[in-house]
């Protein structure tokens, strides 16, 4: 039992993270399927700084795997202004932009990790070893039974994401620029007319939205993959999607279907485990998620509305 | 129309730039690393050969890996065409090649029946997921970029799972090798003196740009396809059946997937990797794009991108250019090519205030 | 200083290929209500564009409160006091009305102490106040989507008033409203004037100013023709000098003779996409020979019964019999088949694919048929030769004839096509949904021409408009439809004009049974 919560939670958090960062960009009305991309350049951003400092730091100490986060959180930030770029100035298509930065970020990390352990570290290696970050347990509360599973070996990032959830929260629907950012999801026209600029409304979102990414590809790679490789691409950005969708790109519903998807999937290899099958029917749990938001949006569709002006090009002289 | 067909060019000339700016930097020689990839397709000499090999069985290489790349754009462009986003390409392409694996690929069957069977599942079962997403949309007005996302996760899990409990080659870890028979590229073939292997599937893919070719311009369905894309609204006016014609474009558009399918792990390779997608599916939009939505424009955009993959290899063993470098090659392409729209805008309307 | 609150003088503004604005003047006075009358296309909303920043004139100069001024912006013209409520409202539709308008202008407060937030009960207040004091009616609270036209109208008026504006600038405000509405919205502006406010009123409806404005300047084709005290003014001459000429839209008919019935409407109701009933239990039908024209202002329910008829609304009772036949369930394309053609109002997103070339879409209804196409399979000579012979027909003028992307046509050009390819079509039905909007004088002549003509060939004519002036020169039969409901159906040459506009207001013969 408190596996299934430790490990679920250690996996819902980055994945809410991520589908975040994508309901203030889709809020703003860009559409943004490069989730998977832009978590992927900034893990390896945030990788490439860790190792090129590590030598600096004790093999315990906490310090590079910090300042990783911060260096994720900015290198997807960075990446995030090609899709903004692509989307809000050249007013490409939005679902085709974020298919190429996907490509993009994929051959451009896979490239540069080679080419750089190559030329700088001396070694033929496709990927950065950072290990796994250390776990920290909440002294008294987390011997309370199951509520003190959430506080129990906990990554050091889980309570950072829910710190940062909690702000983004707040700023999307409690303060002005929130108020200005969902309007631009559903009449940006109307956002014009009121003196805001919509473009640097929808910039802003997509940076928040590449940041966000980049700090849960971070916490991926320094949990489940222990490293940065092209295995960071196995489409937890395609989940964070679904979340998203799940959760009718409001933020609280997505932190439900976050955990769902957590808990299914830490519940499932438990159970997996358990009656002794073979790893193989962890395939099966897998598929949980997609299927359930298929079928979520086949049984209540009607309720479930994207915002009314994602992914239409804003041309301010259109009516 | 026409007066935008340089816009390609000048994105992929601007890219080969790019990419020459790049490999410079990186100390090495940028044109004969461009010649390099010629050479690894088969369309230039290289210096040497090992036995039995030449320039044709490279050539010939080049086609095999061209094949599913070509089906799969195609398959996009007929999407595309409708109106419609098929980012499930991968998806379809795995469990089209999965059930013909399983029922044909495992099978005594001899190779005249195989082979035809093969391509027909790999179409009718391409063409069923297809047509799922394109009924999603129709009855329950599920946007078809959702819905293709998560087809390709289920079919990605669910064939994983199944290849890992009955089928899986404890060695390779990927499923068992399909028999000679049912393959549609034939290996290591005796030709005069070069042992090439010969890719049946281009003839498919050729076959499949002919139809699509003449469906498009020649067919009632076709004129009706590009009206749902262009207008569904006038569309329904006119008396057309947009869902109808929605979901028969969708199934095209999955049959289309379905053969890249299987000439891609039952042609070029004969086996699947588990929790694995094909990135050909996503390659496929961009490279739709870079066609500029037509055919024939496909069939060059898709031949540039395969002659960087396929000749990476090569480029790497002798210019020493990291083989990834292709692939980053291939995305500044695909990036700078999604901009188009926005440079054929501008430059309309530069000819307009001129 | 001079008596003037705005001048505009000598502005001229091009367009490629048109001049919007040529060499106008206007002066307008604090707190007066300024009416400006023309046409579709006559430059009015030019000229108030640039007043409100958005375009920049080519010549002339703007002068507010005395002083010359540059209006760059919006934003720019907001500061200056001036606002603007746009035909077409921008509103957030999933936002409550105070939100949607102290959007750009919170009012704000620390949260937590720390992070500024914004203040959703100061702002329900604060527009609270503002809608009772002038009389608006507004609960803050409401969500857009949820609220009605008219009320949106006052939200946007409201987002004005919170911004200050003393310069209000209305774009057609009556175009989208019920008559209780626009009588309403009337009294709104009056007050707003008592108010100290001045007031720019754009329309095309002479009724209006006379009832309110106080001056009228007239634009005809891009220049000012006149500047009238309304007062002392006709609404006759007034419209004579807006269309540049005597009124005169009179087509010469022969006198009519019906043939039988082609179209038969019973009980007809029709919900439209809202699951609101906007077409209610109307029965009427239409001869061969006869061109029956549904008056009525917009949004009273003429274009969803128009759908209906030819199968693109889905009727919730009531039967729709052509020739004799049931069609009440039929398919858009048998009832094309059966003999309806359909001049949509819509004719960008409906009655063309713009991306199509003009031979694709002239052929948009028969294209599946022989000579067009054989079984599954095209004939492309088939489309090109159609085509041209339309083209020379039907004066159609295009950059590269049959391959041009309509897209690129001029809109008269496209409705010139659509009438060709529905004509065409020879069916026994023609449904003309404003046939003639947003064209010009020469383009509406021939297109009232035409539907004579095929009233003449023995076709039956049903024809939507909203132009009093075009039902009444073209019916032979008028039905007036209000609020869903046809009040009234009467040979044309027993109405008069004024008696067609009282049932369009929903008041007609209610002195009769007095």
């Amino acid at each position: 039992m408190n596996t299934i919560i430790i490990d679920g939670l250690s996996f819902a958090l980055p994945l809410f993270i991520m589908a975040i960062g994508g309901i203030y960009c889709e809020r703003s009305g860009v559409t943004n399927l490069a989730i998977e991309g832009l978590q992927g350049f900034g893990a390896f951003c945030g990788a490439l700084f860790a190792v090129s400092i590590a030598p600096l730091f004790a093999g315990d100490s906490p310090v590079p795997f910090y300042l990783a986060m911060v260096f994720a959180f900015f290198g997807g930030m960075l990446f995030s202004l090609l899709h903004a770029m692509l989307c809000i100035r050249f007013k490409a298509n939005q679902v085709i932009s974020g298919v190429v930065i996907n490509i993009l970020a994929m051959s451009l990390t896979e490239f540069m990790t080679k080419q750089i352990n190559a030329s700088i570290f001396q070694a033929a290696s496709n990927k950065f070893v950072l290990g796994v970050s250390a776990r920290m347990t909440v002294p008294g509360i987390s011997s309370v039974p199951v509520l003190g599973a959430v506080f129990t070996n906990l990554y050091p990032f889980e309570p950072v994401i829910a710190l940062i959830a909690l702000l983004a929260w707040y700023v999307l629907y409690k303060t002005p620029f929130g108020l200005h950012l969902r309007a631009c999801g559903d009449n940006p026209h109307a956002v014009d007319a009121a003196g805001i600029e919509v473009g640097k409304v929808r910039l802003v979102a997509v940076m928040v939205s590449g940041a966000l990414s980049g700090l849960g590809g971070i916490c991926f790679a320094y949990s489940i993959s222990a490293n940065f490789s092209s295995n960071i691409y196995s489409g937890y950005g395609y989940l964070a999607i679904a979340a998203l969708i799940f959760g009718n790109w409001k933020i609280l519903p997505t932190l439900g279907a976050c955990l769902l998807f957590g808990f299914a999937r830490s519940g499932g290899y438990e159970l997996v485990k358990i009656l002794e099958m073979p790893s193989s029917y962890q395939d099966l749990v897998m598929v949980l998620p997609y299927v359930l938001t298929l079928l979520m949006l086949v049984f209540f569709g009607k309720k479930n509305r994207s915002p009314r002006a994602l992914g239409v090009i804003y041309d301010k002289g259109a009516r | 129309m026409k007066k935008h067909d340089l816009i390609p060019f000048l994105t992929v000339l601007l890219s080969l730039i790019l990419g020459i700016v790049v490999i410079a930097l990186l100390g090495k020689n940028p044109f004969q690393a461009y010649y390099n990839l010629l050479q690894g397709s088969g369309l230039a000499p290289k210096a040497s050969y090992a036995g039995h090999k030449g320039m044709i069985t490279d050539f010939t290489s080049f086609l095999n890996a061209l094949t599913p790349m070509l089906l799969a754009s195609l398959s996009v462009l007929i999407a595309l065409k409708a109106g419609l986003f098929n980012i499930g390409v991968s998806g379809q392409m795995l469990a089209a090649a999965f059930v013909a694996t399983v029922l044909v690929g495992y099978s005594e069957l001899p190779a005249v029946v195989a082979k035809p069977l093969v391509v027909l599942i790999g179409a009718a079962v391409g063409a069923l997921v297809g047509g799922l997403v394109g009924y999603l949309r129709h009855r329950f007005n599920i946007n078809e970029v959702v819905s293709t996302i998560m087809c390709n996760y289920i079919v990605q899990f669910v064939a994983s799972f199944f290849i890992n409990v009955f089928f899986v080659d404890p060695v390779s870890r990927q499923s068992k090798n399909i028999g000679a028979a049912s393959r549609l590229t034939l290996v290591d073939t005796v030709v005069g003196d070069y042992k090439m292997d010969i890719p049946l599937g281009i003839l498919v893919a050729a076959a499949a740009v002919a139809a699509t070719v003449f469906l498009l311009g020649k067919t009632t369905l076709g004129f009706e396809i590009k009206a749902v894309g262009s207008s569904s609204r006038a569309a329904e006016y006119a008396g057309i059946r947009v869902g109808r014609t929605r979901v028969l474009a969708m199934m095209l558009s999955g049959g289309a997937a379905g053969l890249a399918g299987v000439t891609y792990y039952l042609g070029y390779f004969c086996s699947m990797q588990p929790r694995v997608l094909a990135s050909t599916g996503y390659d496929a939009i961009a490279v739709a794009l870079l066609g500029n939505s037509s055919p024939i424009g496909i069939i060059f955009s898709s031949f540039l991108i395969t002659v960087i993959s396929k000749g990476s290899t090569y480029m790497s063993s002798t210019a020493g250019v990291q083989a990834e470098m292709a692939s980053a090659l291939t995305g500044i392409i695909l990036l700078i090519s999604a901009c188009g729209a926005y440079v054929r805008e501008r430059l309309d309307r530069w000819k307009e205030n001129r | 200083m001079s008596d003037y609150i705005i001048e505009m003088n000598h502005i001229t503004k091009r367009f490629p290929g048109i001049v919007a604005n040529d060499d106008v003047s206007i002066q307008v006075k604090k707190g007066e209500i300024y009416a400006l009358l023309g046409e579709n296309g006559a430059g009015k909303s030019t000229l108030m564009s640039m007043l409100f920043g958005m375009y920049e004139p080519d010549e002339g100069e703007i002068i507010i409160r005395g002083e010359k001024v540059k209006i760059e912006s919006p934003n720019h013209a907001t500061r200056l006091n001036i606002g603007m409520v746009h035909q077409h409202f921008k509103l957030v539709s999933n936002y409550t009305i105070a939100e949607n308008i102290v959007m750009g202008m919170e009012p704000v407060k620390k949260g937590f102490g720390l992070f500024k937030t914004l203040d959703q009960k100061r702002a329900n207040e604060e527009i609270r106040a503002l809608s009772e004091k002038f009389g608006l009616e507004v609960d803050p609270t409401k969500v857009i989507e949820n609220i009605n036209v008219s009320m949106q109208q006052r939200v946007e008026i409201l987002k004005m008033l919170y911004r200050e504006a003393e310069i209000l600038i209305f774009d057609e405000p009556t175009a989208v409203l019920t008559p209780q509405e626009i009588a309403f919205l009337l009294e709104i502006i009056e007050s707003l004037r008592r108010d100290g406010k001045t007031i720019i009123l754009i329309t095309h409806k002479l009724e209006e100013i006379k009832k309110i404005a106080d001056r009228c300047a007239i634009l005809c084709r891009g220049k000012l023709i006149d500047v009238l005290d309304v007062k002392e003014t006709d609404t006759k001459t007034m419209a004579n000098l807006m269309v540049g000429r005597e009124v005169n839209f009179s087509v010469d008919k022969p006198a009519s003779e019906y043939g039988r019935e082609v179209l038969k409407v019973e009980h007809l109701t029709v919900q439209n996409e809202d699951k609101f009933e906007v077409v209610k239990d109307v029965s009427f039908s239409v001869r061969g020979g006869e061109i029956f024209a549904v008056a009525g202002v917009s949004g009273n329910g003429q274009v969803e019964l128009a759908d209906a008829v030819a199968g693109l609304l889905k009727p919730s009772s009531g039967t729709i019999t052509l020739n004799g036949k049931d069609i009440t369930h039929a398919s858009i394309r048998s009832r094309n088949l059966e003999g309806i053609s359909y001049i949509p109002e819509d004719r960008q997103n409906v009655g063309l694919v713009m991306d199509l070339s003009l031979s694709d879409n002239l052929a948009l209804k028969n294209y599946f048929k022989p000579p067009f196409s054989k079984g599954p399979v095209i004939a492309g000579d088939a489309f090109t030769g159609y085509s041209d012979g339309l083209i020379e027909k039907y004066d159609i003028r295009s950059g590269q004839g049959s391959e041009t992307i309509v897209r690129s046509m001029s809109g008269g050009n496209q409705q010139k096509a659509i009438i060709a390819r529905e004509i065409e079509l020879d069916s026994s039905l023609l449904i003309f949904v404003q046939p003639t909007r947003g064209l010009d004088i020469g383009a509406i002549e021939n297109i009232h021409r035409q539907i004579v003509e095929q009233r003449n060939k023995g076709k039956a004519v049903l024809l939507i408009s909203l132009e009093l002036d075009e039902v009444m020169n073209l019916a032979d039969t008028i039905g007036v439809i209000y609020n869903g409901r046809i009040e009234k159906i009467a040979d044309a040459k027993t109405l008069t004009p004024g008696e067609v506009g009282e049932f369009m207001m929903g008041v007609g013969g209610r002195h009769e049974k007095a």
